[in-house]
């Protein structure tokens, strides 16, 4: 007995602590509320008595269950969106790796000129709000079916766009393609950067060409990074909210995410809960094929410290007008939304394009009954409501950015210092789970969680804690990763070197740990302050009139038509966003891609 | 200065990864003990556990009177606490401060005051030629000036015993010479116990006063270098040290006589060993002599490679199938593929039984180590 207290005292390290720490509290944020989710869709709730006879609230069921997936309305309610959900995350996937794919291997191996313009600005995209680009194609080609407006479009051509084109999944892919190809193009520039260029010189000795270089080398070696990069762009597909709301809503097609919310918020809470549980299926098939496919596959990108780098290709002739290009590609998915979303702001009248309808009135105006659109709204810099709520947005990102970066260097240290052991394993295995849950059906389970008191926990619904607790638990994945590889790039010996002279842990944290890998660890912090900044699906279930965001608040006034609104507060958060990463990159030598772990 | 005493000292990792098994040593008060094996053999992780920053599975460790670790005891002294310095192999110099951070680094951490923490930082910089160094960042110095810095790092904490986990692998061969005879004289001058991890067996019998060798996490021989070298406890032990490695060659004894690929020897007086039991000779490159006349005793053999180092010469030869390596230090102009006569001249003779122990000489044998 006593030589079992002995050891328990013997092992008690910090690291150890702290991970037992942590596998309690995620285990509460992480595994309890999806039991709690899966029962949510086996329980009567109040609207639902109704529609199944006989029940009362509370009651257990499996009539969600047979509605969902057996009823006559089970297409509608389930198969149509399900099959939406794939052919947009199948499309947008591979349309982005395609972009992304080609301007990674531009950069990183021609001769492009302006190489660092590009890749700075092709990161751009990624980092506006993904809705940003929806917004952009409703104000450019939203025909007369919302609102009776037209769009810019159509305004200086005449041509009237098909539904097809302004609404629905065409629009959807495009939006969600070309906001998520910078992840090709940051994820495979890096596998590509980190080839070591031997592999490629050997080759060329031998005699081989360019292209059969590029074929049998270089496309294999970075094999799997396009296919993780493919599964990461396809489950972010799984889960987008903003873009399909906006650009599905008016033809009334759903995706999962959308008949989740539809759903959860109107009166079928029940098949509500059933498709988050089929989006986090979703998600763990994805990540079990992430480690069936290239799980064993992954450590061929080779790092080598050595040799210089592999002779470019020259582009010839052709160097300028492709740069050109890239840069016009670019500048065209950044500057025309911009600008669509901006001159939307300053129209008096939607869909009226000329000098005399321009107006400050949505950014300055007094409230007014009787101009513009919004009845009674000031126009948005004078709007306490829209500045709150932007307020909102910034307390709740930075709260978010240092908690995410301090468990993230704690988590991270944990994992690695006990690497090898279960708990390492079950640390890590847990911090990630959240990265396969669609943020949406994230949101949904908090909902179920701390819609009720808990034990010693109080109901939190309503209250900003929920609000940084879920979007905490939401980028831990980043965080962790960003911490586990700042920690792990310093090596033990440099902390046992000041355990040595008898540094306290916290001594070390501080002193050592800390201040070797800052640059990683304000990465890891800057990614959460973006992503929280620009979030709209994983708080839309859960905030309240006291804890309107940004985000939240812009679809309120996209459900009423008042897009001057809605434009105007999305151009303020991408001047936020950018603005900050770039400030940030400049002072603190952040990147983006480091956030990513790319 | 302490004596450092580990007691059936065994480290398991998971279940039954037996990195250091039973591992009982005692290293003199104010001795150079180099832990000597190839890598794998536990010697740092052993190192780490005299220092605290590993735990042994079983045992017990005792430096001076202190009494560092028992788990029995749930005893575990903080490495700090048990007055040693560590020098690392990749030095882990910390990238972000300064040289003279990086000494008074735990000066610091011990709140130790300000005009004595200068005073030590110019003693141990003067000490070790770094002096003008103390403003730089680690990532402007070269190899041995950051082996320097990290030695002061230690040393500046006046420790008694010194740990350096193979602080010479990263030198360039020159550098690593004059690091040597610094270390020694290192040794000298503070009287600390010192204990060395090296992979390197012409470190460990240049500089150390005891080498204990050891393999697969177990203790092999524990003993002043050159008894290592001419009276090594096992096969591993005269296999590892010596450069050229030692010749081992398979036989038998044959009435009072060892016989070993066609060579013939006398037995040593005191070794009594019944007929035709199996033994093997171990010959070390410079017993072994080779004469262009056939002599009593001497066995035929072809030179298959003549390797003249400039001080010797090192010949290959072939004697009846197994190739045997020889230094010669005068020149006899043996050709290639020419026929000499092998004669050996063991000092002491290294006979080991079938199972690889070394079978003990009587003590008039010894050279007087």
């Amino acid at each position: 007995m006593r030589n079992a207290y002995n050891r328990f005292r013997l092992g008690l390290t910090p690291q150890s602590v702290l991970a037992f720490v942590f596998l309690i509290i995620l285990g509460y944020l992480v595994i309890v509320p999806l039991f709690l989710m899966l029962r949510e869709t086996f329980l009567i709730h109040p609207l639902e008595r109704f529609q199944i006879p006989g029940s009362s609230v509370g009651d257990l069921t499996f009539a969600h269950w047979e509605r969902n997936f057996l009823s006559e309305n089970a297409y509608a309610f389930f198969y149509r969106p399900l099959l939406n959900t794939l052919r947009i995350a199948l499309g947008m996937s591979f349309l982005a790796l395609a972009i992304g794919g080609t301007l990674a291997w531009l950069v990183v191996r021609t001769d492009l000129p302006m190489k660092g313009l590009i890749s700075n600005a092709a990161i751009i995209p990624y980092i506006m709000p993904s809705w940003t680009l929806a917004l952009a194609w409703i104000t450019m080609f939203k025909n007369t079916r919302i609102g009776g407006d037209q769009g810019i479009f159509t305004a200086l051509t005449g041509v009237v766009t098909p539904d097809w084109f302004a609404y629905g999944l065409f629009p959807i892919t495009i939006c969600l393609a070309l906001h998520y190809f910078p992840f090709g193009f940051m994820l495979i520039g890096g596998a590509l950067r980190n080839i070591d260029a031997q592999l490629e010189e050997s080759a060329e000795l031998l005699g081989a060409s360019r292209p059969t270089i590029l074929r049998r080398i270089v496309i294999p070696l970075v094999l799997p990074a396009i296919f993780s990069t493919f599964l990461l762009t396809f489950s972010r597909g799984l889960g987008t909210f903003g873009t399909p709301a906006f650009l599905g809503g008016p033809v009334r097609e759903f995706v999962l995410s959308t008949s989740l919310y539809a759903n959860l918020i109107g009166q079928r809470p029940g098949i509500g809960y059933l498709a988050a549980v089929a989006m986090i299926a979703l998600g763990v098939l994805v990540l079990y094929m992430d480690y069936k496919i290239i799980g064993t596959r992954r450590s061929f990108v080779t790092i080598s410290g050595k040799g210089a780098r592999a002779g470019l290709v020259a582009l010839g002739r052709w160097r300028w007008p492709i740069a050109g290009l890239v840069l016009g590609f670019i500048f065209a998915v950044i500057a025309i939304p911009l600008t669509a979303l901006a001159i939307d702001t300053v129209m008096l009248r939607p869909g009226i394009y000329s000098w005399d309808n321009f107006t400050w009135h949505y950014w300055v105006g007094d409230a007014s009954l009787t101009v513009g659109l919004g009845t009674g709204e000031p126009g948005i810099l004078r709007n306490w409501q829209l500045m709150s709520a932007l307020g909102n947005t910034m307390k709740l990102a930075v709260v978010v950015a240092l908690i995410t970066g301090i468990l993230g260097i704690l988590v991270g240290y944990a994992i690695v210092r006990l690497r090898g052991r279960w708990v390492a394993q079950a640390l890590d295995q847990m911090s990630f789970f959240p990265y396969l849950m669609p943020s949406i059906a994230l949101g949904a389970i908090f909902l179920a969680m701390f819609a009720v008191p808990r034990g010693p926990i109080p109901s939190l619904h309503g209250s900003f804690w929920l609000l940084v607790i879920v979007c905490t638990v939401s980028y831990l994945p980043y965080a962790v990763k960003a911490g586990v590889s700042a920690i792990r790039q310093v090596g033990p010996e440099l902390e046992e070197a000041a355990i040595m002279v008898g540094a306290s842990w916290w001594t070390r944290m501080r002193r050592v740990l800390i201040p070797i890998q800052k640059s990683t660890y304000f990465s890891g912090m800057l990614l959460p302050f973006i992503s929280v900044t620009r979030e709209l699906s994983l708080l839309i279930l859960l905030v309240t009139p006291a804890t309107q965001l940004a985000t939240t608040i812009t679809l309120r006034y996209t459900d009423r038509g008042w897009y001057p609104y809605t434009n105007g507060m999305v151009l303020l958060l991408v001047i936020i966003v950018v603005t900050s990463t770039v400030v940030s990159r400049r002072v603190m030598g952040t990147s983006i891609a480091k956030g990513l772990g790319g | 200065m302490p004596e450092i005493v580990l007691d059936r000292v065994s480290r398991i990792y998971g279940k039954d990864v037996r990195a250091v098994s039973d591992l009982t040593l005692e290293i003199p008060d104010g001795s150079f003990t180099t832990l000597l094996g190839p890598s794998g053999c536990g010697k740092t992780t052993s190192l780490r556990m005299i220092a605290g920053l590993d735990m042994p599975t079983t045992g017990t460790i005792r430096i001076g009177d202190k009494l560092v670790f028992s788990r029995d005891q749930g005893r575990s002294l903080p490495p700090a606490k048990r007055g040693l310095g560590l020098v690392f192999q990749s030095y882990a110099l910390w990238p972000h401060l300064t040289v003279a951070k990086n000494i008074t680094f735990g000066l610091e951490v011990q709140h130790i005051g300000k005009t004595e923490a200068a005073r030590r930082l110019e003693q141990v910089a003067t000490a070790l030629q770094i002096d003008e160094l103390l403003d730089r960042y680690t990532s402007e110095l070269s190899g041995g000036q950051q082996q320097r810095v990290a030695i002061a790092r230690v040393l500046v904490m006046e420790p008694s015993v010194l740990l350096l986990d193979e602080p010479l692998s990263n030198l360039d061969a020159t550098l690593r010479m004059d690091m040597r005879a610094e270390l020694k004289r290192l040794h000298h001058d503070t009287g600390a116990t010192i204990v060395y991890v090296t992979h390197d067996q012409l470190e460990a019998l240049t500089m150390s006063t005891h080498i204990a060798l050891m393999q697969g996490g177990e203790l092999q021989q524990f003993a002043p270098p050159l008894d290592v070298y001419s009276r090594p406890a096992n096969k591993f032990a005269a296999d590892f040290l010596g450069n050229p490695r030692i010749n081992l060659l398979e036989g038998s004894i044959k009435n009072g006589r060892v016989r070993c690929v066609g060579l013939e020897l006398a037995l040593p007086s005191g070794i009594a060993k019944p007929d035709n039991s199996a033994v093997t000779l171990g010959l070390r490159a410079e017993e072994i002599r080779l004469h262009t006349q056939p002599k009593a005793g001497t066995e035929s053999a072809r030179v298959t490679a003549v390797l003249p180092t400039g001080s010797d010469w090192y010949y290959h030869v072939d004697m009846n199938g197994q190739t045997l390596t020889v230094r010669q230090n005068d020149a006899p102009q043996l050709q290639l593929g020419s026929t000499v006569h092998v004669e050996a001249v063991p000092d002491p003779v290294k006979l080991f039984s079938a199972d690889g122990l070394a079978i003990a000489l009587p003590q008039n044998h010894s050279e007087g180590v």
